[in-house]
């Protein structure tokens, strides 16, 4: 069930009167059940897996809370035993629900390239055999879903919090509707009491909402969905189109990735707070970002988040990297020797982070692009100190920021051209044509309109960007967009949150850019 | 403003935007299914959608018609025109894209259950065998919920929330609509058929030259088909009901087949169409013409599945044994149970007609002055003129009138061995004095197409003090005439006009459209030139009738041909130069002749190798 | 103590007033690296074992909540 579909609208609509209706006890079953029915229509069978993750994860937190109201139950003289004496117990069970989840994962998403890759191998030891593929069906959001669910055992396994007695609730958790298809991941802790808490009617959270929602469509199907005609036209087939083409194609699918899912985030959060329910937030202005670790705390930021505390943390503090910090600080002098192991780290979520994003050689090569300049940019911190005193340069001024965000955003345009290439080896060339042959009249004599694009449709691109970005520097500069409006006479409200988005979005959006005139086709006169 | 105020205020703006939305595509209303008459243009909504528009179009109009051909896209070149001559009677053509036997039925009980009925034809096509109940276009496809009884709850919003593009198309064509023939409109709302009049105004002559423009006819596609068995069946169903319906409410039924191209039929297995044209017998009786020499004919056709309405009329002449208009001998089969067996297995032989018997090659020579002192490209001498004639007459030329190719090309009217058309242009006092003469001398006739504004200008053009050729007075003209040598003909009434003497910035030089003028104007202007030129030399030389043009200069357009023949001039001659083919029941072979121009410098041999 | 832990702060992340930060964590003035750089500093140098379970923001929003962390730590 897209969000930009009727039905979707629909469900919205009824579960939002329903939640209201209900007696605040009940209100949640409202929202679970029009998660069930968003999943089985968007999902059908492969619901079973959501259940089985929340079965999962439902046992292992029963049981691992078990052990920590154990452990809390014992006198303070005694506790360190119990904890020793437990120890192995919990992380079994953490580890095992982990596996649970994860393998699942691995065998939905990442089998069939580990077969293809390992294919040439299986034929070397025994000629003619065949790795078998896996059928299934990927289900809907399960990269989400499996990795919520998974932050919420391992911090029951931290003892943060106790573990949700009911499972129908914690189904609830793992399944909540909105954030299924693009995140964003979320805690227990923060939205687990928002799911279950009773309301009554609020409207100015109804407002929000709606609004929320409506700037959320306004990306999706006014930006990204046009600027996505471009993006498949040029870079589903990239052997046909100049250099300049192909860049304007990686640009166009820049704006459309963006306008695609934070638009999407937005609706996830719209409709959460139509039910008062306040959803983390994914996107912090990204094109604003310093560098591209900045560019990772602003962009997809739950999922960084996640990294940071189930990953890079366990990661740094582990054992190995507490003896491999040893042996750097020993060899190697200075600040260097310090952060090697935190560098080694941070290669590898960055890493993870892109195949996170897919099964593909591009999604490596996108997690070693960034890893690799995030890690580089890391070593080399000291030097550049050095060459900025003697370059003069102030670290505060305007032309330093402004330097920072170009750098940053050519940083992240270039990683770009990797993951929507149709292979790594044609993202390679991508960017050779971009430098070597960009044929640059292409910008200007009319090729760009033979995309699939007409100038109108460019126009709405460009003039919704420029909307986009405007709002985003106010938000970024000023603060809040809303309160500002509020402010103003009604006529202006009117004008500027009602008429104007309805009015785009039913041009622009609603009405698609690839619409055929009815009939002509068929007459034989 | 609060929360609950923005919610409410909010509530209402979708609320009117949606209605605005609605309203909108409720009162363009490209496909006609509103009944309103607002913005209404059924043309255009018969296009988009046919089924839906014509229902709506007979709510206001249906006492204006007594009788319905249904059929799919073939049906529409049976000419209503001649059905209601040869049945008295005031024909609507229910033709609808791809219509299926369902959809015919659907739109017989309709029409007999709300309208008057005396006269139901309906049209059988080989592609009913194929295809019953077909699932469409819920838009361009539907048909009306009055004839399907599908929910009203279910069709109207289909088209209230569309794409109101849709409806903003509308109003975009609606300002570049012309007279002639578009895309966008393609129906005569008047009559229900495909508005013909640019395809009927399409000079066509020489195989080459109109398979160079229908390529589709030198390449064939190669189909495979396959009949089905389950529409036959649904088919010959609905079919029978639609039979019985006639009969319980007393109405004439004509079941008739169209012709197909021999390319598409043969492209199903044979045994599979012979057992689809048995079983029809066994449901109804119904004339066949579905496969026969015409179905060989690449210019009967204007595309890989749809003939002329040349062919619907002689179709139609066969049906009602009109004997004046020429058929192919093997051209329609009136089929009963009893003789279908028989007739399935003749038809499997149908074969082309030998080139000759049905078409004929016509030279057409053209003469201007005829001077002693000829000097340019346009005159001749007596001397060089008289040879001219004296060789045709030798070599075994018959001259003969347009009106011999009219009855040629209508009637089946053989020319004679050798035939020539001899015309002059302008009416030059020395046609009378030398041409006449000669023609006569040699037993020739010719033809002479004067321009209506300079007849008998012996020594000034017009009113003007410009010296001019002399042209021949309406009495030189009715001797001629009179004669029996003679024909005098249409160059126009006056726009043939010679610039420099006249005292306009936009002198009329040709019958094509002037700079900058309104189709209406130009059409206003044509059709009074040609009543005048008629009337003129009907009154001056008795002249029986005046139908033959020759094109000032040359100069001709669609626009201008069809306007021509809605005022009766259905033969016409240009300047181009070639022998003409001439097709029997092809009208369109009559138009635009081409002529091989005579002057001076044009030896006898030389002519006589034209005519070769 | 808080000399040492405020040399190593100062020393890990450089310019920054540790002494009236009181929302290191949630101002991202410190970020997740400089985290593990700072445990790793302190666990070396006042020898006390720091878990994952103890990287919360709350431990490490001010220079106090880093010295009652060590001082928990220390205890145990």
């Amino acid at each position: 069930m897209s969000f930009t579909s009727l039905p979707f609208l629909v469900l919205v609509l009824a579960s939002v009167g329903v939640y209201y209706l209900l007696p605040k006890k009940g209100q949640w079953v409202a929202l679970l059940a029009a998660s069930m029915v968003f999943y089985c229509v968007g999902g059908g069978k492969t619901i079973l897996y959501v259940f089985y993750t929340a079965a999962t994860v439902y046992v292992s937190g029963r049981l691992l809370g078990h052990f920590n109201d154990l452990r809390r139950a014992a006198p303070k003289e005694e506790r360190k035993a119990i904890t020793a004496k437990y120890k192995p117990y919990r992380r079994g069970v953490v580890l095992a629900a982990c596996l649970a989840n994860f393998v699942l994962l691995y065998v939905l998403k990442y089998w069939n390239f580990t077969a293809e890759l390992l294919q040439p191998l299986a034929d070397h030891v025994r000629p003619g055999s065949q790795i078998p593929l896996s059928e299934l069906i990927l289900p809907l959001g399960i990269s989400y879903f499996i990795f919520q669910s998974v932050g919420y055992v391992i911090d029951v396994y931290r003892d943060k919090y106790q573990p949700e007695r009911n499972f129908a609730k914690l189904l609830l958790f793992v399944s909540f509707f909105p954030q299924m298809v693009q995140g964003p991941i979320g805690r227990f802790d923060q939205l687990s009491p928002q799911l279950l808490a009773g309301r009554s009617v609020n409207f100015t959270d109804l407002k929000y909402g709606i609004q929320l929602m409506m700037w959320g469509y306004f990306k999706k199907m006014v930006i990204a969905d046009r600027a996505a005609v471009l993006v498949n036209t040029v870079l589903d087939d990239p052997w046909s189109h100049s250099g300049s083409v192909i860049a304007v194609g990686v640009l166009f699918y820049c704006i459309q990735l963006y306008g695609d899912f934070s638009g999407g985030i937005d609706i996830a959060r719209g409709v959460a707070r139509m039910f008062g329910i306040d959803l983390a937030e994914n996107f912090r202005r990204p094109i604003f970002s310093t560098s591209l670790t900045d560019f990772w705390r602003r962009w997809h930021i739950t999922l960084g988040a996640w990294m940071r505390d189930y990953l890079f943390y366990p990661l740094s503090l582990s054992k190995p990297f507490a003896k491999l910090g040893k042996f750097t600080r020993k060899h190697v002098k200075g600040k260097l020797g310090k952060i090697l192991p935190t560098s080694l780290a941070t290669f590898i979520v960055y890493f993870v982070i892109g195949i996170w994003h897919g099964a593909n050689w591009r999604y490596v090569a996108f997690g070693f692009w960034n890893g690799g300049i995030i890690t580089l940019s890391l070593l080399l911190a000291p030097q550049f100190l050095v060459w900025k005193e003697k370059l003069h340069i102030n670290d505060k001024s305007l032309g330093w920021h402004l330097f920072q965000v170009a750098r940053t955003n050519i940083l992240v345009f270039f990683g770009r051209y990797i993951t929507r290439a149709p292979r790594f080896l044609t993202a390679v060339w991508m960017v050779k044509e971009t430098f070597l042959h960009p044929n640059l009249p292409d910008l200007w004599n009319g090729t760009l309109l033979t995309l699939g694009l007409t100038q109108w449709d460019f126009a709405v691109v460009i003039v919704g960007v420029v909307i986009l970005l405007a709002t985003e520097w106010y938000q970024e500069k000023q603060g809040p967009i809303r309160p500002m409006l509020e402010t103003k006479p009604p006529l202006v409200q009117w004008l500027a949150t009602m008429v104007l988005p309805l009015v785009l979005l039913f041009c622009f959006g609603v009405l698609r850019a690839d619409y055929i005139p009815e009939g002509f086709i068929y007459q034989q006169f | 403003m609060n929360s609950k105020r923005w919610l409410l205020g909010f509530l209402a703006t979708v609320v009117a935007l949606g209605a605005a939305v609605l309203g909108f595509n409720w009162l363009v209303d490209p496909f006609g299914i509103f009944s309103h008459k607002a913005l209404e243009w059924p043309s255009y909504e018969m296009t988009l959608n046919p089924r839906t528009a014509k229902i709506t179009y007979l709510k206001d109009h249906h006492q204006e018609y007594d009788s319905y051909i249904l059929g799919c896209s073939s049906v529409s070149s049976f000419p209503v025109e001649t059905l209601n001559e040869y049945l008295d009677a005031n024909f609507y053509n229910m033709i609808v894209y791809g219509a299926d036997m369902l959809d015919v039925e659907q739109q017989a009980t309709y029409l007999i259950e709300n309208y008057e009925v005396k006269n139901l034809v309906v049209n059988v096509y080989i592609d009913n065998a194929k295809d019953y109940n077909v699932e469409s276009d819920p838009r361009s496809y539907a048909m009306p919920p009055e004839t399907t009884g599908e929910s009203a709850l279910t069709f109207y919003p289909r088209y209230l929330f569309m794409d109101p593009r849709h409806s903003l198309d509308k109003l975009r064509y609606m300002a570049q609509d012309t007279y002639l023939t578009q895309p966008f409109d393609v129906f005569d709302e008047a009559n229900g058929a495909y508005d013909k009049k640019v395809r009927d105004a399409e000079p066509i002559g020489n195989m080459e030259e109109y398979l160079e423009a229908y390529p589709v006819f030198a390449d064939y596609p190669d189909l495979s088909n396959q009949t089905n068995e389950a529409a036959i069946t649904g088919t010959l169903e609905s079919l029978s009901r639609i039979k019985a319906l006639c009969e319980t409410h007393g109405i004439r039924l004509i079941v008739l087949t169209a012709p197909v191209y021999a390319d598409y039929l043969d492209s199903f297995p044979w045994d599979q169409v012979a057992d689809f044209y048995t079983r029809l017998a066994e449901v109804t009786d119904y004339w066949d013409f579905s496969y026969s020499s015409v179905s060989f004919e690449p210019r009967y056709f204007y595309d890989e599945s749809h003939f002329r309405e040349c062919v619907g009329n002689m179709a139609l002449a066969r049906i009602f044994g009109d004997n004046s208009v020429y058929i192919p001998e093997d051209f329609g089969v009136y089929v009963t149970a009893e003789n279908a067996a028989d007739h399935v297995a003749q038809m499997a032989s149908a074969e082309p007609l030998p080139l000759e018997e049905y078409t004929d090659q016509v030279p057409v020579l053209m003469y201007h002055h005829i001077d002693p002192q000829a000097d340019d490209n346009t005159t001749i001498t007596p001397e060089t003129f008289e040879a001219q004639i004296a060789a045709l007459a030798e070599a075994g030329y018959t001259a003969i009138f347009p009106d011999d190719l009219a009855a040629y090309v209508r009637e089946g009217k053989e020319l004679p061995e050798k035939p020539v058309v001899i015309t002059f242009d302008d009416g030059y006092l020395s046609n009378y004095e030398y041409a006449w003469p000669i023609l006569e001398k040699y037993g020739m006739v010719a033809t002479i197409f004067v321009i209506g504004s300079t007849v008998g200008d012996t020594d000034h053009y017009k009113d003007t003090d410009y010296p001019i050729t002399p042209h021949f007075s309406y009495a030189q003209a009715k001797e001629m005439v009179d004669s029996g040598v003679i024909s005098i003909q249409s160059h126009t009434y006056d726009m043939h006009q010679w610039g420099p003497y006249e005292d306009t910035d936009q002198p009329r030089e040709n019958l094509l459209p002037l700079e900058g003028e309104s189709e209406a104007d130009y059409r206003a202007a044509l059709s009074a030139d040609c009543e005048t030129i008629r009337r003129e030399i009907q009154t001056g030389t008795g002249e029986e009738a005046v139908h033959v043009m020759a094109f000032p200069g040359g100069y001709y357009d669609t626009l201008s041909l069809v306007t021509l023949l809605e005022n009766g001039f259905d033969i016409s001659f240009s300047t181009e130069v070639g022998t003409n083919t001439l097709v029997k029941g092809m009208d369109q072979s009559l138009l635009a002749l081409d002529r091989y121009n005579m002057n001076e410098s044009v030896s006898v041999e030389e002519m006589l190798s034209y005519l070769a | 103590m808080k000399e040492q832990l405020l040399q190593i702060l100062t020393e890990a992340v450089p310019g920054v007033d540790f002494e009236t930060e009181t929302a290191l964590v949630d101002d991202e003035i410190l970020e997740s690296l400089d985290i593990v750089t700072i445990v790793s500093e302190i666990k070396e140098a006042f020898d006390v074992e720091i878990s994952v379970d103890d990287l919360v923001p709350e431990n490490f929003n001010s220079v106090e909540a880093m010295l009652a962390l060590i001082q928990a730590r220390q205890d145990d």
